[in-house]
């Protein structure tokens, strides 16, 4: 069976380079994983203080009824703004898959209209795909954005709730609970809610100028945070994602390769036979 | 030349050699008779090897057999009653009748050995045969008054759409139907025999047997007395005539059982050397002409699934359509087990079938080899990691593939499922529907084993309704 045995060892070759490069993507998304795992971490802190600092100047604020704060400000809705923060490349297992479907799920049960402001080319690809309006696109966020590459999207967003272009602004990102779990949400980020702040936890700081003034300060900050967060969030979900996906897919193909081999052994056994039965019998029949 | 009398003076196995006197040796493929414990011997001449020996193959078993055993020269070949006589019997390699209700009154009486007809004789006419098989209908549609052959190794199925063939056409068809079984299951003569009864088709089929309980004379030459009694009707009685073989393969495997004895240098992998020849005296036979057509249906074993195999390409180039049956298909429970991307017909043109009928068929085609493209890349890195259309294409060629599948008459006792008959334009319109994304929301369970498209339809509510309960 030569022909056979051609096609088994052509389909090993190309399988293992498959390997080959998956490996080296695995590998390559385990370093960018531990790094990008850091940086969630490091911004965990800061994510902390600056929402209790929240909670507790909304807590001051609600005395004062009559006063708004525009990034507070509930209205009813009429359009949504979605910020999509996706990656930029597949080849990471079901993330993709997940956060375009909830998404998906999110713009189909929302009453109203919807427009996407797509972070990342495989949300943007989703979006266009499903004819949703697309607002803006931000791509090529890299694998270690600071604060100033994550601005244009929260001033833009920022900017679009106060010019009332949105009535809403929802968050839709991967967030990485550890290296084999990340689970697509979608929260609210405008108008802030902050947290309801325990009865005599009130630290009864006293604000300069004033209380709201602080507010109104801080609360484009806090949406500026939210949305760098959700990115790095999103990009340790996507290493990690990468990581387990091409591992996955290594054994896979070494498993694959396994199986070609024990059909090309097979095959070759079988040709060696019949190649000596076929001399055998020619030279027993030349004897006679 | 009755008085024409030789001696035995070797055996071999199966192959004996005779001496005749040297001015009156008996003519290659001449019938020699002998008794053999009060049995009638039939010996036909193959070769004359020197010394007045004439060396013959026996068509039946040699046991007890010895040296010095007086032969008679029948002076002509093996001869077969053929005619209207035959319909409804069960006969021998030989003509004799084998199913218990005495001889066989034929007024005439062909030689198995026969020339193929002229070319000038030869027609194709471009009719397209249905079967009410799906898959066969769409992707191999089958031409009246010519060859198909089912392709595949051990228990695959191969015998079981042979039988759902005889049932779903010789049941229609008006004419004349020959069942040749060689080298097979000597309990399938015995099914066919009582399933014709009860269709009530025996009155107009022949039945020739030569199972593997026979010797390899008996087997090499079964095919053409089945197809001498098939020529008759198509010659004589300008008929249009059914002939079904199973197993052409073996017919191949006798004559490479008895090649060594007859002293032939094995040729690659064992064959003989003459396989080709062998075969084309079968097929070239098997043809239809101005006075009438043989429509033939023909199992083909291929050893090992190994379709490289010198017996087997040597068939496929005799036949106008070629139906692969493959393992894989049945390890995952698809029946019949047919592989639509190495599966061909002749007359897969849009001038006889139809525009609509080519382009479905050959978008399934197109649908089911990207699945089979992409199926490393599933294998390797999940089906997520398909792009959306491709993924699309996934979900169809599954339900295509499921889609395929059809429940058969024949075996409704091994399934429980009652067969289905489709006819060709509901079979287009099932196909072409699932490639228009008709169906894209049904699950591709509810295709499995089902008739037309509406069954699956049905089946795929009733599959929903029971999810909700």
């Amino acid at each position: 069976m030569p022909a056979n045995m051609r096609t088994l060892r052509r389909r090993i070759r190309s399988v293992s380079n498959t390997a080959k490069i998956t490996k080296a993507m695995q590998l390559i998304a385990a370093s960018k994983m531990r790094r990008a795992q850091q940086m969630v971490i490091a911004g965990r802190p800061y994510s902390e203080r600056i929402q209790g600092l929240l909670a507790d100047l909304a807590a001051v604020h609600e005395q004062e009824e009559d006063v708004v704060v525009r990034l507070l400000e509930v209205r009813p809705v009429q359009t949504t703004g979605l910020v999509l923060v996706t990656p930029d490349r597949g080849l990471c297992g079901a993330l993709v898959g997940n956060i375009n479907r909830a998404a998906g799920v999110a713009i189909r049960d929302c009453d109203g209209e919807v427009v996407v402001i797509a972070v990342g080319r495989k949300g943007r690809d989703f979006i266009v795909r499903s004819g949703t309006d697309l607002k803006a696109v931000f791509e090529d966020i890299g694998d270690r954005p600071s604060l100033e590459d994550t601005r244009p999207i929260s001033s833009l967003v920022i900017r679009e709730f106060q010019e009332r272009g949105v009535d809403r602004v929802w968050l839709g990102y991967s967030r990485f609970v550890n290296t084999a779990v990340q689970r697509p949400e979608i929260a609210t980020l405008i108008p802030v809610a902050p947290a309801e702040l325990e009865p005599g936890k009130r630290v009864g700081y006293i604000y300069e100028p004033h209380a709201v003034a602080v507010l109104e300060e801080l609360l484009p900050r806090y949406v500026e945070m939210e949305v760098y967060h959700a990115i790095l969030e999103s990009i340790a979900s996507e290493h990690s994602a990468r990581m387990v996906a091409m591992k996955n897919a290594t054994d896979a193909a070494n498993d694959l390769i396994g199986e070609l081999q024990l059909a090309l052994n097979k095959a070759r056994q079988e040709s060696i036979t019949s190649e000596i039965l076929d001399i055998m019998g020619g030279v027993a029949a030349v004897e006679r | 030349m009755a008085d024409n009398k030789g001696k035995v003076v070797q055996v071999i196995g199966t192959v004996v050699d005779v001496e005749f006197p040297s001015e009156s040796m008996p003519e290659i493929y001449t019938a020699l008779h002998l008794e053999l414990g009060g049995e009638l011997l039939v010996l036909e001449v193959e070769q004359h090897v020197g010394n007045n020996w004439a060396r013959c193959l026996a068509l039946g078993p040699t046991d007890g057999l010895g040296r010095g055993v007086e032969v008679t020269d029948t002076g002509g070949a093996v001869a077969v009653p053929v005619g209207q006589a035959t319909l409804g019997r069960l006969f021998d390699v030989t003509g004799r009748a084998i199913d218990g209700l005495g001889p066989v009154d034929a007024e005439e009486s062909w030689p198995i050995h026969r020339p193929p007809p002229p070319f000038e004789d030869l027609t194709g006419t471009t009719e397209v045969l249905e079967t009410g098989i799906k898959v066969f209908d769409l992707i191999t549609p089958f031409q009246k008054g010519g060859k198909v052959g089912a392709y595949g190794g051990a228990g695959v199925g191969k015998t079981v759409i042979i039988t759902e063939l005889i049932r779903n056409i010789a049941r229609e068809h008006s004419g004349v139907s020959v069942f040749a079984g060689v080298g097979e299951r000597s309990r399938e003569g015995n099914d066919l025999w009582n399933e014709m009864q009860e269709y009530g088709v025996l009155s107009s089929t022949v039945l020739v047997f030569g199972q593997m309980n026979e010797p390899p004379g008996t087997r090499a030459r079964i095919g053409l007395t089945g197809l001498t009694m098939a020529e008759y009707f198509r010659d004589v009685e300008k008929q249009d005539v059914l002939l079904f073989i199973d197993n052409v393969y073996r017919y191949i495997l006798a004559g490479m059982e008895v090649s060594g004895l007859l002293g032939r240098m094995p040729s690659a992998v064992g064959y003989q050397p003459t396989l080709s020849t062998e075969l084309g005296d079968l097929q070239e036979r098997i043809t239809s002409t101005v006075n009438g057509s043989i429509t033939s249906f023909q199992a083909v074993y291929v050893p090992a699934d190994d379709y490289t195999d010198p017996g087997i390409v040597t068939t496929f180039g005799h036949l106008d359509a070629n139906i692969s049956l493959e393992r894989s298909m049945t390890e995952q429970g698809l029946y019949p087990a047919v592989d639509p991307l190495a599966s061909n017909s002749r007359i897969l043109q849009p001038q006889i079938v139809g525009e609509e009928h080519y382009e479905t068929a050959r978008e399934v085609q197109r649908v089911l080899q990207r699945y089979r493209d992409l199926q490393d890349v599933i294998a390797i890195l999940g089906i997520e990691e398909l792009s959306d259309e491709d993924r699309l294409s996934v979900a169809r060629a599954r339900k295509i593939q499921r889609f395929l599948t059809q429940p058969m008459f024949v075996a409704e006792v091994f399934t429980g499922i009652p067969g289905k008959y489709v006819p060709v334009a509901e079979t287009v319109r099932g196909f072409r529907e699932i490639l228009d994304g008709k169906y894209d929301d049904l699950p591709e369970q509810a295709f499995y084993m089902t008739g037309t498209i509406d069954e699956a339809r049905e089946q795929g509510e009733k599959m929903a309704a029971e999810a909700a309960a």
